[in-house]
């Protein structure tokens, strides 16, 4: 038990196998932004909201748009190109150890994925209910469609690539071909944001009500399915995080 | 650097890496599960999980445990065969239910002031408990399907009665008679659902009188059966972990 | 170091809560509706709504207040909107600001949904009771199936007080009153907790053992079987058994506690008591009608036929719940929305009382912003591109009488 604390203290100087304060910052990251998001919608959800021809719309809602849509493109492109540019050419040459650490660093990324989707799919996804239930819909550009299909969307999109990204250019685990789930996981609920076209062609030629049990929606309940795609990807993780540790445990 | 170097210190270390991946494995699984079977289930059966008014006893008995039996027999597929644990079908529906219940607090009431006890979601956690028990007990996908599914399909109404009864007491309304959750409905302005968009029980030419929960119950349980089927191969199958080569994108 | 900078976590924290319950209890002012960007050929050609009035601007919290009037259901009805075979009269509220205490077509209740018959007049009311303060814009509004929300003219009413005030009651046919606004929720909280917190003992019975690599090793290599124990069964057969003697037992005890209960109530409302208005005496027809952009007017060539017995004067033009009036023949004193009412916005080129037996050509100028703030000039665009709306004329005595103008709409540019 001596030697056991011993040999881990002589680690310490060495990076930790998890940087729990990268973890803690991703998750805070979303709650805070997102409970800003939500306060935003309370003020001028009420305020600015409601009529999509007034000026007061323009400046807060429209805008909203317009800055989110480049801000995420610029995101996307940023996270996912500095993922590459920084990626491992001797991926395969890796410690062990090192090895374990990325995989740890990867489910940091997997965590903010969840995390990121379920504020994505379920929070905003059902509180768009209950906006277009209680007002009528006026624009495709709603204030809850501004932040459920244009926001928290794309935000599990850049999400779930850079995590993909991560974990092709840095795990040996994932070097060699593509894991097929991760793909699904990854491209399945990106596909939501592309059915919103769908979407909203269906409620603006035939359906201003809503009734959210519409066959109009079931594009993005085929697509939600691939979230089932993480047990995939859990799977496979387990099973390369159990060739790392298996004789340890053993 | 030798490739059989360990990638632990010690076993302690070991267990506690492995412990610390439960946590964090547990935490994406339950928020992308949660998400996903949110979505599906908001769509395909959400009107009736969002409002009291629609929580009658045949189409509401009938939806509701078909579509919500989906994610619990995926989830159960992956879990049981992969680990030996029975929490699938809990796992999924607690994960729904705390999305609902976040949503339902946050924002119908808390956006749009809807009251609380009009737009309460559904309780589906006696019959997850019993697919998950049924499953650890029988150890078989076929009794699961059967004793399981039937039992989400039949506990569904019994297992929510206690939470809408008090709003199915009847009261006169300027000459007509209607429930409390009815009265909810019109009452609590709802702008972009009109009530013509509400599908409930109107009355059929052949009802059995008071069996229609039952009759619905027991129809949702067969289909319930069948859903669980399919859903537990589609758990199976996006439990792979195959890789496709790269040339296939 | 560490204390401080767990302070500062903390303290965001709660300074987060805050903000989200601060935001949750803001008492906004709304802004309008939406109505604006219904097509204008739908606006103008589905459902009348004329003589309403809104009894009340301002009204306290649980203070009640109404909206009533008169809606035709327009004759020629467009062919994209499904005809309102199916419909719910509604109120244009944002949510439940208001509760709708009460509606009526042609005095009957409409808690659900009513057929409504082509070119017939309908007399509504909907009361309303206050219940979240703030400026709300308040729209009579009919809802159509297969052709959507159809919005009716709207106005700003002003709710005072705090909703923590409001209260619903009601008394049930079994002699309890009780107040809907929060009955039964400690009801609803408890199971769902209760229910919630079993689902959660299965869950923690499982996540206190080790989960995913050391149970995979297991399992990959056949001993699977080991790592459920005797134990397990054991507590699974309790939950088992536990949930289905709980769900029994609770319902059994609920069928006790409210012995009478009913089925939600529904079924479409169908032979709606209509509203005669007087029989029209006056014949018009359209000869042609042009939208001026540039002036923001529509100018209408109409012959007017007057077979009646008295002398009667064109007083208004009513379209999409925008009124064009003449002032020398009418005035509005109901308090109708001044962004809807063009008090002098209705010019005929020669509008002496037209005698009994006469027949009389003239041009109608209906012109006011309200064409481009309410984006009826859009009419132009869309792909429809008919006009219609509602003439009323008036005799010495104060009699009125309506006739509808439908016919197609040439725009000029120049």
């Amino acid at each position: 038990m001596a030697a056991t604390t011993e040999s881990v203290k002589t680690d310490a100087a060495e990076a930790p196998l998890l940087n729990k304060r990268n973890l803690t910052l991703g998750i805070l990251l979303y709650l805070t932004f997102y409970s800003f998001i939500r306060w935003y919608e309370g003020v001028y959800g009420w305020s600015a909201g409601l009529d999509s021809f007034a000026p007061e719309f323009e400046t807060y809602w429209m805008n909203m748009l317009y800055i989110e849509l480049v801000a995420e493109v610029l995101l996307f492109a940023g996270i996912n190109g500095y993922i590459w540019k920084t990626r491992d050419r001797k991926v395969m040459s890796i410690t062990p150890r090192e090895e374990l650490r990325r995989h740890f660093t990867h489910w940091i990324w997997l965590v903010c994925y969840g995390w990121a989707i379920y504020w994505g799919a379920s929070y905003f996804t059902e509180q768009d209910g209950t906006w277009h239930q209680t007002i009528v819909r006026d624009t495709d550009f709603t204030p809850s469609h501004i932040i459920e299909f244009y926001l928290s969307y794309p935000i599990y999109i850049i999400t779930g690539s850079a995590s993909f990204m991560y974990a092709k250019t840095r795990l040996p685990t994932y070097h060699e071909g593509l894991n097929l789930m991760y793909l699904i996981a990854v491209i399945g609920p990106f596909m939501i944001l592309p059915n919103v076209g769908l979407n909203e062609w269906g409620h603006t030629f035939w359906f201003m009500e809503e009734l959210f049990v519409a066959p109009l929606h079931y594009g993005f309940v085929f697509f939600g399915w691939a979230a089932l795609a993480v047990m995939g990807v859990v799977n496979t993780e387990v099973m390369a995080i159990t060739k790392l540790l298996k004789k340890d445990l053993a | 650097m030798s490739a059989s170097q360990s990638a632990v210190r010690s076993r302690a270390e070991a267990v506690q890496v492995s412990r610390t991946f439960d946590w964090m494995i547990l935490f994406t699984l339950f928020c992308a599960v949660l998400g996903g079977y949110h979505i599906h289930y908001m769509l395909t059966g959400g009107d009736w999980d969002f409002w009291t008014d629609w929580k009658d006893r045949r189409l509401w008995v009938t939806v509701a445990p078909i579509v919500s039996i989906t994610f619990p027999a995926a989830v159960q597929a992956c879990l049981w065969w992969r680990y030996k644990l029975p929490l699938g079908a809990t796992l999924s529906v607690l994960a729904l239910m705390l999305g609902e219940w976040i949503n339902r607090y946050m924002n119908f009431w808390g956006w749009t002031y809807f009251p609380v006890n009009i737009c309460f979601p559904s309780n589906l956690i006696p019959g997850a408990l019993v697919l998950d028990v049924v499953l650890l007990l029988g150890n078989s996908m076929t009794l699961t399907a059967v004793v399981g599914g039937m039992a989400y399909g039949l506990l569904f109404y019994p297992g929510n009665w206690p939470i809408i009864a008090p709003l199915h007491v009847p009261v006169e309304y300027n000459g007509m008679m209607m429930t409390l959750a009815d009265l909810q409905g019109y009452h609590y302005v709802r702008t972009g659902t009109p009530e013509y968009i509400r599908m409930v029980e109107k009355g059929t030419l052949r009802t059995f009188g008071k069996d229609v929960a039952p009759v619905s119950a027991f129809f949702s349980a067969f289909v319930s059966i069948i859903i669980y089927f399919l859903w537990h191969f589609f758990g199976r199958w996006f439990s792979k972990t195959d890789f496709i080569s790269d040339d296939a994108t | 170091m560490k204390i401080i900078k767990d302070k500062v976590a903390k303290l965001s924290f709660v300074a987060l809560l805050i903000t989200m319950t601060a935001a949750m209890f803001y008492a906004p002012t709304a802004s309008a509706h939406g109505e604006k960007s219904q097509a204008a050929f739908m606006r103008m050609r589905t459902i009348h709504w004329f003589d309403l009035n809104w009894s009340k601007e301002e009204v306290a919290i649980n203070d009640t207040m109404t909206i009533s009037g008169k809606f035709l259901v327009f004759a020629g009805w467009p062919e994209t909107v499904d005809k309102p075979e199916v419909s719910f009269l509604n109120v244009g509220i944002p949510g439940p600001v208001f509760i709708r205490a009460g509606s009526w077509i042609g005095g009957q209740l409409v808690p659900r949904s009513v057929s409504l018959e082509l070119g017939e007049v309908y007399e509504f009311k909907v009361l309303l009771k206050a219940r979240r303060p703030g400026d709300w814009h308040v729209h009579s509004m009919m809802n159509v199936k297969g052709g959507g929300p159809i919005i009716g003219p709207g106005k700003w009413v002003t709710i005072t007080g705090s909703m923590s005030d409001f209260v619903n009651p009601v008394t049930t046919l079994t002699g309890q009153t009780i107040n809907l606004e929060n009955y039964s929720l400690d009801n609803v909280y408890f199971w769902h907790a209760l229910w919630y917190a079993i689902g959660l003992a299965w869950m923690v019975y499982w996540v206190r053992k080790p989960l995913f690599v050391p149970r995979h090793i297991a399992v990959s290599s056949g001993k699977g079987e080991t790592l459920i124990t005797p134990t397990d069964k054991k507590a699974g057969l309790i939950v088992g058994v536990g949930t289905l003697v709980l769900v029994a037992a609770s319902m059994a005890s609920t069928n006790e506690k409210y012995p009478v209960t009913t089925p939600l109530q529904a079924g479409l409302l169908r032979g709606m008591k209509t509203y005669q208005m007087p029989e029209a005496t006056v014949a018009v027809k359209v000869d042609d009608a042009t939208y001026r952009v540039p002036g923001r007017a529509m100018q209408m060539t109409l012959t007017i036929t007057n077979n009646g017995d008295s002398p009667v004067r064109l007083g208004e033009f009513n379209t999409a719940g925008v009124r064009f009036l003449d002032p020398a023949v009418h005035v509005d004193e109901t308090g109708y929305p001044d962004d809807l009412l063009a008090e002098e916005g209705l010019s005929v080129s020669d509008n002496s009382p037209l005698a009994p037996g006469e027949s009389r050509t003239v041009e109608v100028t209906a012109s006011d912003a309200a064409w481009e703030v309410y984006r009826l000039a859009d009419l132009i665009y869309d792909p429809d591109s008919r006009f219609a709306g509602l003439l009323f004329f008036w005799d010495a005595n104060g009699n009125r009488q309506l006739v509808t103008v439908d016919a197609p709409l040439i725009p000029t540019f120049i």
